[in-house]
């Protein structure tokens, strides 16, 4: 399950929520209100339409958050050789081919011939298709597959560094990793640009407020991971987006006169996101074309594992990790989207009042989060039925914006 | 006749699992291992514990596994002790472990009654050693 649900939230602002993967430090001065009024200006965006009546989807799902980062170690089983690949918190769509070029590669050190992936969300998937690139014969084994993981239960934009670790366990090493990682994914995504059903693309989005942003500011931390096995403040969780600035889009304030939301302060920028069906069907399709075999499994303990026919086996198995693997250091953190109708004419994503919005090719995402919160909003939550009435309130905040962008632009 | 069947059928490591050597043969929920009263005990208990995510009717919805139809098959084949060792520390997901292990049973007991296994005159156990040693297998 899962994984991406999150924008990168030590960049939430106050006030706003801010769209951006990079820090952010220092933005605020300099930056201009966007009119004095609130009438819309700038470029001409079709307004969303954000009626509860057009809501046709509220997606939950749990990302398997680990402190010391996620796992990606060896483990002899008896005489089969286990490569973990689990454990991206809220990274795993956008860790996914690093990850499973470091697992990969691991696996190749005992010199396969055919080897088994464990799971069929983003992780495991997108290990399967690596494999096979290597040259591997490849079975997924897995009780699902792709379109009904955890995985397209996700927010699926490019967060590398949601959730991924906290700063402390994961030490500096894990850092090193993570950025080996997110390069590689990064440049595999940007060879997904412009394929036929757009499984990745870039589009604007908007940091929106009505009071002048600032950074967030970590409440004191009166416990530790350390002293409970929990993350007990966001101060804690790991922030490595600086590493990559070089090569992610930055925010740009935008200045009286190209604001097209009539919002006194914003921000924009290009972000990249995954469209769930598109890639889905993407990553399917090289798997099958290259003789992948899928077959339908439900583990039960490690036991299991062992005693399959292939002997080089990646374990992807996400959150279930924590019972089948019986791996207490996977930590729930809850999340949810709602899903209005697809909107390809308001092509774009904002944040406001700690609402976000993303269209995407199947649907118009909404994320209703709790802005004090930051990374702890759902720490330790592991109950994963959709609550629909956060999705309306958060459709409430945001719609007065786009009655005002019709009115302004009537 | 049925219960060699089932045992031969196991892979070796389930086998073993099922029936160790020295222990008595294996019992199998073909034979009635759980009482209708403790079912009906598990009925209610699911009700409280397990029905709003997998529903009412145990038909699960879309990211929710179903407890009927393909539960049987990822389940059988192995121990009833497997299944009550997950329930016991993966279930409830939003309280894991919360249950005691008596009303694990039951509810065990209930999912097998749910799944078409006769009854019998005892209750199900709810001792581990001894569930392991019960195979869950179809009618």
């Amino acid at each position: 399950m899962s994984e991406d649900i999150g924008l990168a939230r030590r960049q939430l602002l106050t006030g706003s929520i801010a769209l951006s993967g990079l820090s952010l430090a220092g933005c605020t001065t300099g930056l201009a209100r966007s009119g004095p009024g609130r009438t819309p200006s700038g470029p001409m965006l079709a307004p969303m339409r954000v009626s509860p009546n057009e809501l046709v989807d509220v997606k939950c799902c749990i990302r398997p958050f680990r402190a010391q980062g996620c796992r990606l170690d060896a483990e002899q089983l008896g005489d089969t050789l286990v490569i973990h690949n689990y454990g991206h918190g809220g990274s795993g769509w956008s860790l996914s081919w690093g990850s499973a070029e470091i697992a990969v590669g691991k696996a190749m050190s005992v010199l396969p011939r055919d080897i088994a992936v464990v799971g069929c969300g983003i992780v495991g998937l997108t290990a399967a298709v690596v494999a096979q690139r290597a040259g591997l014969n490849v079975t997924i084994y897995a009780r699902e597959m792709f379109s009904r993981t955890r995985s397209v239960r996700a927010f699926g934009a490019w967060t590398p560094s949601s959730r991924i670790a906290l700063t402390e366990p994961a030490g500096p090493a894990f850092a090193a990793l993570w950025e080996q990682m997110a390069r590689i994914s990064w440049r595999y995504f940007r060879a997904c640009l412009g394929l036929p059903g757009q499984p990745v693309e870039f589009i604007d989005s908007y940091s929106l407020s009505d009071t002048p942003p600032r950074n967030r500011e970590h409440a004191p931390a009166t416990s530790s991971f350390a002293a409970t096995g929990v993350p007990q403040s966001e101060g804690e969780f790991a922030e490595y987006d600086s590493l990559v600035r070089d090569i992610v889009p930055s925010s740009t304030n935008l200045a009286a006169g190209e604001n097209p939301f009539g919002t006194a302060y914003a921000r924009r920028r290009s972000q990249m996101h995954f469209n769930f069906t598109g890639y889905g069907h993407m990553l399917l399709s090289e798997f099958f074309a290259m003789g992948g075999k899928f077959q339908n499994r439900d583990f039960h303990s490690p036991a299991d594992i062992a005693a399959l026919p292939e002997k080089v086996v990646i374990n992807c198995p996400g959150y279930a990790a924590r019972d089948l693997w019986r791996d207490q250091t996977i930590i729930p953190v809850r999340g949810q989207t709602g899903w209005l109708i697809p909107q390809p004419e308001a092509h774009y994503g904002l944040g406001y009042g700690g609402v976000s919005l993303l269209s995407k090719s199947d649907g118009v995402m909404v994320m209703h989060t709790d802005s004090t919160l930051g990374d702890m909003e759902g720490v330790g939550n592991s109950m994963e039925l959709p609550d629909r009435s956060n999705i309306e309130a958060g459709l409430a905040i945001v719609a007065p914006l786009f009655a005002r962008m019709a009115g302004g632009r009537a | 006749m049925s219960r060699l069947v089932a045992l031969v059928c196991l892979p070796p490591a389930l086998a073993l699992a099922v029936a160790a050597p020295g222990q008595r043969p294996a019992a199998s929920t073909a034979t009635g291992v759980y009482s209708e009263a403790q079912a009906a005990q598990g009925a209610m208990l699911y009700k409280d514990a397990c029905a709003a995510c997998h529903g009412e009717t145990l038909a699960g919805t879309y990211e929710i596994p179903a407890l009927t139809g393909r539960f049987l098959r990822n389940w059988s084949n192995g121990s009833v002790g497997t299944l009550f060792d997950y329930i016991g520390r993966a279930m409830p997901q939003m309280a894991p472990g919360s249950l005691t292990p008596e009303d694990n049973a039951r509810i065990v007991a209930y999912l097998l009654k749910a799944n078409g296994m006769p009854a019998g005159a005892q209750p199900l156990p709810a001792d581990q050693g001894a569930l392991d040693r019960i195979a869950f297998a179809p009618r």
